[in-house]
């Protein structure tokens, strides 16, 4: 589809040359526009899918704010689409379970190691595997993971990483401070997390999972900003690792049991809605605070997932290259993808939804860490499989035009089995270890589904947050090695 | 077989046709028994599931997210529908399984285009797993 003819099905019209925008008059339920930041060859394939669509039903939602935002990797989802950004007014303003997603909190953490890729040499394949060794991959339960229940399984809930920190000794100090809310959202509720929630998660703590979570081993290739890029302790050459995870089965539990019991009581709040996965509850109401209280637990839980993985892939630098290496891997920051959070923007305080969406703060913000407030918040934006990653920092623009938010990936533009036509696992495999890139999965499918042409071109997607003035470039990371779940 | 599968970009679409809304449920256990398979032939296990639900849709949902909860919490991987019995807005049946390991992961058993049916002599459901 042209870009002209991407505008006529949508009713598109071009705001500047980064956004687009739906008229709240395109549709006689539409509150608010639908805006979309995008370039012309990200337009084309967005309207590929039904994602504006499912953006127009967004700003159907009782009490949404300004616009219905889509980030530049966004793709079709179920209810929200995934890249996409809602802020509603309490008290009548709704929260939706659907508007965060299954996995709750999903989401990246950077560590950066005191050592240069060409000190690392050789011994990237060892680290690979040894990392390879100690973080379980894949479905279902534990299988390695840190199981805790009772009241160990409720601190957690209720305080995220420093429980594990005070309780277990996992991670320091440094690793909460520079976490998105300290890893801690307030309101948690770990009696509002059910019984079946608690059965999922309980030995899941330190497990990757699977579909698209991976733990990578990377380079800094190149620094688009000395100044951050200094501040947020990166310089070129350094070895990094990113791990992107999430709430495992927890989490999702914990959004069935919402949409659920919401969808229950849409008529007894005379809310009527374009999609039933979108279902909602205003903010004042006893089903949306506990919900709240869930979703910050299982955002605690998360937070404490990628601490435990963190904790994992320190003990394998240990091993292969030594402590002292171990001890000066610091971790940079990590970000949450799927949350929902009370915020304050353009002096209200707004329940922002972000399904697939990176919060990105600028220079000054108070809730950045003292550390990099003249710098702003950093925000990792992950490419597909074999391709670069950035690091990014929030600016002003985020605050005036989305909500203090930003893109969380390349996005996908193909389906699983769409991409396992073009490629077997064991092409790909060889085709990522032909540039240098170690690679262990343990599923050659599963491998394939996340095969590079699968998603949008990442730096288009960057290119694009750039322009819009969300966020600013400030270094760009190559694949090493990486393990896939 | 009466069901198929429609990928999405991160979301899988199972369509059912079938003669009876028994056929429907038992149709929908075949579907997930495909996708999550393990190629193993390890111990042979039965669960009872009891289920209620408002409408036929919410209650396909259930049961799937039923069947998905079992398979990710004890490793059991379903194989088919031994007894199936729907009354107003209540399912009893017994599974079939076997302990295994999972292979794909479904995050959720989203309520999104959630549809089931009858028209004329078939059911039709539909419904979409975030996977």
């Amino acid at each position: 589809m042209s870009e002209a003819a991407a505008l006529a099905r949508h009713g598109l019209r071009r705001v500047d040359d980064a956004c687009w925008e739906i008229p709240a008059g395109a549709r006689s339920d539409m509150r608010v526009p639908a805006r979309v930041f995008a370039d012309a060859e990200l337009l084309e394939q967005i309207a590929a899918d039904r994602s504006l669509e499912q953006l127009q039903n967004v700003a159907t939602l009782p009490g949404i704010r300004e616009a219905a935002l889509a980030m530049p990797d966004i793709h079709q989802g179920y209810g929200f689409p995934v890249g996409g950004v809602a802020a509603t007014e309490p008290p009548g303003g709704v929260i939706s379970p659907g508007g965060v997603g299954y996995d709750i909190n999903c989401g990246v953490r950077l560590l950066a190691l005191p050592l240069t890729a060409a000190e690392l040499g050789g011994r990237a394949e060892a680290l690979v595997h040894e990392i390879s060794r100690s973080v379980p991959v894949g479905t279902g339960h534990g299988r390695g993971g840190l199981r805790l229940d009772g009241r160990r399984l409720d601190r957690v809930l209720a305080h995220g990483p420093r429980a594990l920190l005070d309780d277990h000794g996992i991670g320091t100090a440094d690793d909460v401070e520079h976490t998105e809310s300290r890893g801690c959202l307030a309101g948690a509720e770990p009696a509002a997390v059910s019984e079946r929630a608690r059965t999922r998660g309980a030995d899941q703590l330190g497990t990757l999972g699977s579909g698209n979570h991976f733990l990578e081993l990377q380079r800094v290739a190149r620094v688009a900003d000395a100044v951050t890029a200094e501040a947020f302790g990166l310089r070129e050459d350094q070895v990094t690792v990113l791990i992107h995870s999430g709430s495992r089965g927890l989490g999702h539990q914990v959004c069935t049991d919402h949409v659920r019991r919401m969808d229950a009581v849409l008529r007894r709040y005379g809310i009527t809605l374009p999609d039933r996965q979108l279902a909602c509850a205003p903010l004042s109401s006893p089903e949306a605070g506990a919900y709240l209280a869930a979703m910050a637990a299982a955002a605690n839980f998360a937070w404490a997932n990628r601490a435990t993985l963190a904790h994992r892939v320190r003990e394998s630098i240990a091993r292969v290259l030594g402590d002292a290496v171990a001890r000066g891997t610091r971790q940079v920051y990590d970000v949450a993808h799927n949350v929902a959070k009370l915020e304050e923007h353009h002096g209200r305080r707004l329940c922002v939804h972000r399904k697939g969406a990176t919060r990105a703060f600028p220079p000054g913000h108070p809730d950045v860490p003292a550390a990099y407030r003249d710098a702003g918040q950093p925000v990792f934006i992950p490419g597909s499989m074999g391709t670069s990653s950035f690091v990014l920092a929030g600016r002003p623009g985020a605050m005036e035009r989305s909500f203090g938010t930003t893109c969380h990936g390349a996005g996908r533009r193909m389906s699983r089995t769409g991409a396992k036509r073009q490629i077997t696992g064991a092409q790909l495999r060889r085709g990522l270890e032909a540039q240098g890139i170690v690679v262990r999965c343990p599923s050659n499918a599963g491998l394939a589904e996340e095969a590079p042409f699968a998603y949008k071109d990442v730096e288009r997607v960057v290119g694009v947050v750039e322009r819009a003035g969300l966020a600013a470039t400030v270094a760009q990371l190559v694949p090493l090695g990486v393990v896939k779940g | 077989m009466t069901y198929g599968w429609v990928d999405h970009t991160a979301e899988l679409e199972l369509h059912i046709n079938a003669p009876t809304e028994e056929a429907v449920f038992e149709d929908a256990l075949r579907a997930l028994a495909e996708l999550v398979h393990d190629g193993a032939r390890r111990e042979r296990a039965t669960f009872e599931v009891e289920l209620s639900a408002r409408d036929r849709a919410m209650l396909l949902a259930e049961w799937l997210d039923e069947l998905v909860f079992r398979a990710e919490t004890e490793g059991l991987v379903p194989e088919a529908v031994e007894r199936l019995r729907l009354d107003d807005g209540r399912l009893t049946a017994t599974v079939r399984a076997h302990h295994g390991e999972p292979r794909h992961l479904v995050k959720g058993v989203t309520y999104h285009r959630l549809d089931f049916e009858r028209a004329g002599d078939e059911c039709h459901a539909c419904v979409v797993l975030d996977v």
